[in-house]
């Protein structure tokens, strides 16, 4: 085949070298595009930021930090939350070409504030906006890695008619009168409470936060530490919610249902309770604008507690050469304008000390103690490893939901893995 | 590329039989075309497997976690957890009955699926789209589809068609470790026994007519004919069909997972989701690494064991 190309031999030799040298300088133009221009002119006026949000959710956002920095060219990216958009930051964080402005997260912060992969932005002069408890969440070793503008809180929501008639008046105060609450919509034929099992439930969250609570707020610094354990901490609140399962309140059946099923039941009027975050309540609203709605918090035995989290946070990255348009980028993504962009975008519970969002009626009980940081996730307050742990307690949990393990089994189960994730 | 080269170096006879070996600048140029056609596909290869293979080696020894770029050498730690662990035992042992299952009720199923589908009857071709259509959408959208019937609460609708025929309360398909192992097999042989019974459609569609003709006029019976002809003449469509239900079992992740995340408890967790969990949710790539490197060790050793079988048995019916 080679034999009967039409080009001879002279003209072949030239034509490969021109090839060779097309490809070199082709090959040489890319990465010169490719590489940044550090201390150069350009360095504070362009700016990639790597988005959480959707496209729709942050447009008005960044159509707004556009109008004020119009010599600033920014470009952004979206990410799929949360595996996609865990895995690519990983990848681009890895091979050198993250984002001058990306998210840290609970499921990734470790890795990031550890690996030193993020700017600490302590010492910028609106740090004091970010509430405390979301600056907390993204501080190692006094230093501030992320700003997280917003939280969620999660907790019981109640259909309010279905409620009505078993002749409810006043959200339980303790766990047995939930219980309680729970058999007298079972004996009038109403189911009386769901939560998906896809995930560590926010009724359990907020009862492990009660114990956290009567710990001082460090317990799982201290299980770290080994001065405590899971078994002596959890085992309490696992007795208590397994309850709904060994009295007969909830079906065994929620082990294999998601989050998505439950709420569509709720929907549907199927439900009395379900156990979910603020972040529903909008879809919800929509689905089913009928219904009459409520939160309660969780009740324990020492009063009661809301399970929630501080939202992602905005970070900088550490090895940006435009880092002046990167910090003027998160400044403006904090500021009182961007944060009250954000919050009609998303109803979200906004926490930033400079303003004061308005919000759902249904969150007038849980607003106030979120805003304040009182909740408790214990998959975003584990100081390591937090993904391994929080997939082996769902698993461990659908085995408790079934019958098929006890709640002392499950705590000394995670005391294990811990254990085992800590290489002893 | 080695067969080319090696049946160019091979002494051709001329038609008057004298030996004609090639000349050697032939046989060079020969070599040149093959290994350009070879380059693309070479590079390809090596760039998507030997390399990250060879990089899942190595970082199966260290405690790489996907961000650090000067991991620690920790030796066989990674590998001595794995069989610590039970949710990697209870993967492993989930993910053997399933690829197991799978391939032999597919292929009892898929065989007389396809002789009957070899059948004339009106309607013939539609019925055979039919059966072929689950292999046509994604897995995903499959796993949705059968995780809305298969909802475990009374609002399913498997669950609310049993209810309304026999009065039965809800039936948790997805729910109970046990009915949640059995529906992830049912959804597989739903969904490809169709396709593997067109594969075996094409293998009977090649079997002459002359046989069977042959065979009734020996006063063969119809399982005669089945037994001795259709059977032996089919031994190297199940070679093809069982090692891709084998492989693909052993790589099984989206199906079981879309259908019930791994739950309840482990019992549907597979390799590959175990794998995945804790190669890029968990930061955890050198657990990651060490579960690939066995796992490709153990997928290796069933598929030789597999051909091995299936040669002998077509050893013994050729």
């Amino acid at each position: 085949m080679l034999d009967h190309t039409p080009v001879s031999r002279p003209r072949r030799k030239t034509f490969l070298r021109l090839t060779v040298l097309g490809t070199v300088l082709a090959a040489a133009t890319a990465l010169t595009g490719c590489s940044g221009s550090p201390g150069g002119s350009d360095a504070d006026k362009t700016v990639s930021f790597y988005s959480w949000d959707n496209e729709a959710t942050l447009k008005p956002v960044l159509d707004e930090f556009k109008k004020e920095n119009p010599s600033i060219d920014l470009k952004v990216s979206y990410g799929t939350p949360v595996q996609g958009y865990i895995s690519t930051l990983q990848t681009r964080i890895n091979s050198g070409t993250a984002a001058d402005v990306f998210i840290i997260t609970a499921e990734n912060k470790t890795e990031i504030m550890n690996g030193g992969f993020a700017k600490d932005l302590s010492g910028e002069p609106w740090i004091g906006n970010i509430a405390d408890a979301a600056k907390a969440t993204y501080t190692k070793d006094g230093k501030v890695y992320g700003a997280a503008t917003a939280s969620w809180g999660g907790g019981i929501l109640y259909n309010k008619d279905l409620l009505a008639k078993v002749g409810f008046t006043n959200a339980p105060a303790t766990w047995d009168e939930f219980l309680t609450l729970c058999k007298k919509l079972k004996d009038a034929g109403i189911t009386p409470f769901y939560e998906g099992g896809d995930g560590i439930p926010v009724s359990l969250a907020a009862l492990v936060g009660l114990q956290n609570e009567a710990n001082g707020g460090t317990m799982d610094a201290d299980i770290w530490a080994g001065k405590t354990s899971f078994t002596k901490t959890w085992t309490k609140p696992l007795e208590e919610w397994s309850q709904l399962f060994s009295q007969g309140l909830v079906l065994p059946s929620v082990a294999g249902l998601t989050g998505d099923q439950v709420t569509s039941e709720f929907e549907k009027g199927s439900v009395a309770m379900i156990g979910t975050g603020s972040w529903a309540l909008g879809s919800i609203q929509k689905a089913a604008p009928s219904l009459k709605l409520d939160f309660m918090p969780v009740p324990g035995d020492s009063g009661n507690y809301w399970a929630g989290a501080v939202s992602p946070g905005y970070a900088i990255n550490a090895k940006t050469e435009h880092g002046a348009a990167a910090e003027k980028l998160v400044e403006f993504l904090q500021s009182k304008t961007a944060v009250e962009l954000f919050q009609k975008q998303t109803a979200a519970i906004t926490t930033t000390k400079d303003f004061t969002p308005q919000l759902d009626p249904a969150l007038s009980t849980m607003a106030p103690a979120v805003r304040d940081g009182k909740f408790y996730l214990p998959q975003v307050t584990w100081p390591t490893n937090s993904a391994a742990l929080n997939s082996e307690t769902v698993s461990l949990l659908q085995q408790l939901i079934q019958g098929q393990t006890t709640p002392d089994k499950v705590a000394s189960a995670l005391d294990a893995k811990l254990a085992s994730l800590q290489g002893k | 590329m080695a067969l080319s080269t090696t049946s160019a170096l091979q002494p051709m006879r001329s038609p008057n039989g004298r030996d004609k070996t090639l000349p050697r600048k032939r046989i060079h140029r020969l070599s040149v075309t093959s290994w350009a056609f070879m380059a693309p596909i070479a590079v390809v290869f090596v760039a998507l497997y030997i390399i990250p293979m060879t990089q899942s080696v190595y970082y199966s020894f260290t405690d790489f976690n996907g961000y650090v770029s000067n991991p620690k050498f920790v030796g066989l730690d990674n590998y001595t957890h794995l069989f610590k662990d039970p949710s990697m035992l209870s993967a492993l042992g989930y993910t053997i009955f399933y690829a197991v299952t799978t391939t032999i009720l597919v292929t009892v199923a898929a065989i007389p699926l396809a002789l009957t589908l070899n059948r004339k009857f009106l309607g013939r071709n539609l019925v055979r789209s039919a059966f072929f259509f689950p292999a046509v959408p994604s897995v995903a959208i499959l796993g949705l589809v059968w995780g809305f019937i298969l909802n475990p609460l009374g609002s399913g609708v498997l669950n609310s068609i049993i209810h309304s025929l026999t009065g039965l309360g809800p039936i948790p398909w997805l729910s109970d470790s046990t009915l949640a192992q059995l529906s992830t097999v049912v959804v597989t042989i739903w969904a490809q026994t169709g396709w593997h019974a067109v594969l075996y459609l094409a293998y009977l569609q090649a079997i002459p007519a002359d046989y069977y003709e042959v065979s009734k006029i020996d006063g063969a019976s119809g399982w005669q004919s089945f037994r001795y002809i259709t059977l032996p003449l089919l031994v190297p469509a199940m070679a093809v069909s069982q090692l891709l239900l084998m492989t693909n079992g052993l790589k099984v992740f989206d199906l079981p997972f879309t259908l019930t995340r791994g739950g309840p408890g482990f019992s549907t967790r597979t390799l590959t989701q175990s794998l995945i969990e804790d190669g890029i949710a968990q930061s955890r790539v050198g657990a990651a690494s060490a579960l690939a490197v066995l796992f490709l060790f153990v997928v290796g050793l069933v598929v030789l064991g597999q051909m091995a079988i299936t040669n002998a048995l077509q050893r013994k019916y050729s």
